[in-house]
């Protein structure tokens, strides 16, 4: 046989004995696929995000308002909050409440709307609403802008008609204003048909009909004027399609960015928690790994031996990562603000706390993962497997909210989420140490559960023989 | 100084140790001899406390190693029959973390460091990596290591696997010293001509029981012939193997035929029948015998092939 094929051959047999690298090479790549296929909905109806927590004030008092928020309720994409989620009794919220709500830890919403009393109002033509953000994740805060404003806009025309009836009633009188309604209510029936007074109540309520033109017609329409529709779809289509255009000019919309505003550079202060966290992951899990080099090696035969416990073994190789771990989260923190400005100087002892939980948190997962393994090809495998799992459904590479609202409840059980939650507490919201002290101890418990379970697998499995 | 009293250890359904018992006094050179899965390192970690037996006490100085085991591990120096070392870090560095875990520092640390590289005629490479040793040199620096704490009790599980001639012999002799200083040492090998060059007391194992323990002339007693006679297995010498068979054992091995003769049979008959086939005297040789042969009297196969 030629050497190169003996050589080869070589390798095949090499591979078909190493279940890691089969797992690695079939399995492995297979099970992510359909992971993630699920976890974003590939292929399914309810694709795109789904259940972004929105508040909504509604203090305008206006009937056609409560249309508004049965359509927001109706759209996928928000869950929509109208209560106090703490007050009791329970009450409705109010302006008031919502900034407060949105700056404090784990804000049960980062979005909200407030239908103001001036929403419809004589002295000016068109309407005001007030939009309040945290826009913590921009592809987030993008598309809930986008849903909302379509949504929104598809109901303006008969807010819009309340607006005119109320100028109309300022400048012609509410007497003159009522003949005028009469008279082209009885010009349509006798032209069109039709009954006179039921389209003359239609007219004195604002409503002119507009909305027959402003929906869209079809389902399928109706989707193009998402942002998370199709992008392979022209843009031309969606452009006939959009109501926005038509309205915007009318419709004031009031921002106000609640959290964040004065971050200098957003987009990579709310990117950079989620890199650091998959690199430190994927950092410890090596490191883990090196309790099968020194396993192999009897390195351990000899510190048992000694005044040595299994206990000092584990425990200072958990030091060691949480160590590890911190000075590679500073560095890549420094970096991003040498390289991004991400303002990291002004807030380093609040975010080297955090560093220091999410890397103890990483560690333990590292040696859970050596703890259940049984070889170094193993861990490797099945770490890799796990970050990238955790750092999909924990919102490292998309938000959450892309994700079906069953998963988002188990993006809250990973670490990744959670050090994220602790990185963005501090150098996108800003908070102090008692308002992150919640996050902390979540990565704390999250770290003696995981480092638990660790240890007592170790002491029954076969790293120490 | 170590009792080991109806020692048990098993793996599952493997009963790695059967009931061993034995004494090791002070400043005795005990040999573990037996061939590989013989039970040797089994019955070291019990020794070193790796591992708990699950029938029978094991006692250092009158504590139970169980129970005493902090005490006892200061006592003991693990010599792994694996090269236990950081291969990235120097010798020193090396020598320096297994001192400091028994408790040493400092100038005291660092003298014992530079006597015990000396020792093994590793001081010109103390600042070297592990990894660019030769393995002789890495076997030296394995014993040291267990050697920092000065334990009264030292375990070696075959510690001159794999190294050349030189540093094995280096290690015997550093070995020798160390127990003319006093130092008790137990050596696990299933090489026969270390345990009859080191030990002054012998234990021989194999599946797990202790088949024969004493000196090496207590050993040799028990064979039922004083000498053994070795001569080439070619097709000159068949004849005379066939006219052997009914007056001894004879077993074939690398080309050589070894006959071992009954209680009663005298040597001056085998030279007659040489004589009589016209054998030249120097094909044969007359010797003594030695471990190998207790080890196949015992158990019937040779160390080598066990």
């Amino acid at each position: 046989m030629h050497p190169i094929l003996a050589l080869l051959r070589k390798d095949f047999l090499h591979f078909r004995r190493n279940k890691a690298a089969v797992s690695l090479t079939f399995a492995v790549p297979f099970a992510m696929i359909w992971l993630f296929g699920w976890i974003f909905g590939v292929n399914r109806k309810d694709s795109g995000p789904s259940g972004i927590p929105l508040a909504v004030v509604d203090a305008s008092g206006h009937a056609a308002t409560a249309k508004l928020i049965t359509a927001l309720r109706a759209e996928k994409t928000f869950r929509i909050i109208t209560e106090h989620p703490s007050a009791l009794p329970k009450r409705p919220l109010a302006e008031a409440d919502l900034r407060p709500l949105m700056e404090a830890p784990g804000a049960p919403f980062r979005f909200a709307v407030v239908l103001p009393a001036d929403l419809v109002s004589h002295t000016r033509l068109g309407l005001h609403l007030i939009f309040l953000s945290n826009p913590r994740n921009e592809i987030e805060t993008q598309t809930v802008n986008g849903i909302l404003q379509k949504t929104i806009f598809s109901h303006v025309p008969e807010l819009l008609g309340q607006s005119l009836q109320a100028n109309a009633k300022r400048f012609l009188g509410e007497d003159t204003l009522r003949q005028f309604h009469r008279g082209i209510a009885r010009t349509v029936a006798s032209t069109f048909g039709g009954d006179a007074d039921a389209l003359e109540r239609s007219m004195a309520a604002a409503d002119f009909g507009f909305g027959a033109f402003t929906q869209p017609r079809d389902e399928s329409l109706r989707r193009l004027d998402s942002p998370a529709a199709d992008p392979n779809q022209k843009p031309e289509i969606k452009k006939k399609t959009s109501t926005a255009d038509l309205f915007s000019q009318i419709v004031k919309f009031d921002t106000d960015q609640v959290v964040g505003a004065k971050v200098r550079s957003p987009m990579a202060t709310s990117l950079v928690g989620g890199w650091a966290i998959q690199f430190l992951l994927f950092a410890v899990s090596a490191s883990a790994a090196s309790l099968f080099r020194e396993r192999d090696a009897g390195i351990f035969q000899r510190l048992l031996a000694a005044p040595v416990t299994r206990a000092h073994i584990l425990w200072s190789k958990f030091l060691y990562g949480v160590g590890l771990g911190l000075v590679q989260l500073v560095v890549l923190f420094v970096a991003s603000s040498w390289l991004y400005g991400v303002e990291v100087l002004p807030h380093l002892p609040l975010l080297a706390l955090v560093c220091v939980f999410a890397a103890a948190a990483c560690t333990s997962f590292g040696m859970l993962i050596a703890s259940i393994s049984t070889s170094p090809e193993a861990a490797s495998g099945l770490a890799t497997f796990l970050i990238m799992f955790m750092s999909a459904i924990g919102g490292a590479w998309f938000p959450i909210t892309f994700m079906p609202e069953f998963i988002q409840y188990f993006s809250k059980l990973t670490l990744v989420y959670w050090s994220m939650e602790g990185f963005s507490a501090v150098l996108w919201a800003r908070q102090s140490l008692g308002q992150i002290f919640p996050i902390l101890g979540l990565l704390g418990g999250i770290t003696v559960v995981v480092m638990g379970t660790a240890i007592w697998r170790f002491n029954r499995g076969r790293i120490f023989g | 100084m170590l009792q080991l009293h109806s020692v048990t250890k098993r793996y599952g359904s493997l009963t790695a140790l059967d009931g061993i018992s034995l004494d090791v006094a002070r400043g005795e050179f005990f040999g573990l001899l037996g061939p590989n899965g013989a039970g040797k390192s089994t019955l070291m970690s019990l020794i070193a406390g790796l591992r708990a037996p699950e029938a029978g006490t094991l006692t250092l100085d009158g504590l139970p190693l169980t129970s005493a085991r902090s005490t006892a591990r200061l006592a003991l120096g693990l010599v792994p029959q694996h090269i236990a070392l950081y291969p990235d870090l120097t010798a020193v560095e090396n020598l320096r973390i297994f001192g400091e875990l028994y408790g040493l520092r400092g100038a005291d640390l660092h003298g014992r460091i530079d006597a015990a590289l000396e020792a093994v005629q590793l001081a010109d490479r103390a600042r070297d990596q592990v990894k660019n040793f030769s393995g002789g040199m890495q076997r030296r620096l394995n014993l040291v290591a267990a050697l920092l704490h000065r334990p009264k009790l030292l375990l070696c599980d075959e510690p001159t696997v794999g190294i050349d001639p030189q540093s094995r012999n280096a290690i015997f002799e550093y070995l020798e010293r160390l127990n003319r200083e006093g130092l008790t040492i137990i050596y696990s090998t299933h090489y026969m001509e270390e345990a009859t060059r080191l030990c002054s007391r012998i234990g021989v194992i194999d599946h797990g029981k202790l088949l024969a323990l004493g000196t090496l002339d207590e050993l040799l007693t028990r064979l039922p012939f004083d000498e053994e006679i070795l001569f080439p297995a070619t097709p000159a010498t068949t004849p005379l193997a066939a006219q052997l068979q009914p007056h001894g054992d004879l077993a074939t091995s690398g080309g050589i035929v070894r006959f071992r003769p009954r209680p009663g049979y005298k040597l001056s008959a085998f030279y007659a029948l040489t004589e009589a086939q016209a054998l030249p005297p120097h094909l044969f040789t007359q010797q003594r015998p030695t471990l190998e042969a207790v080890f196949l009297h015992l158990t019937g196969r040779s160390l080598r092939d066990a």
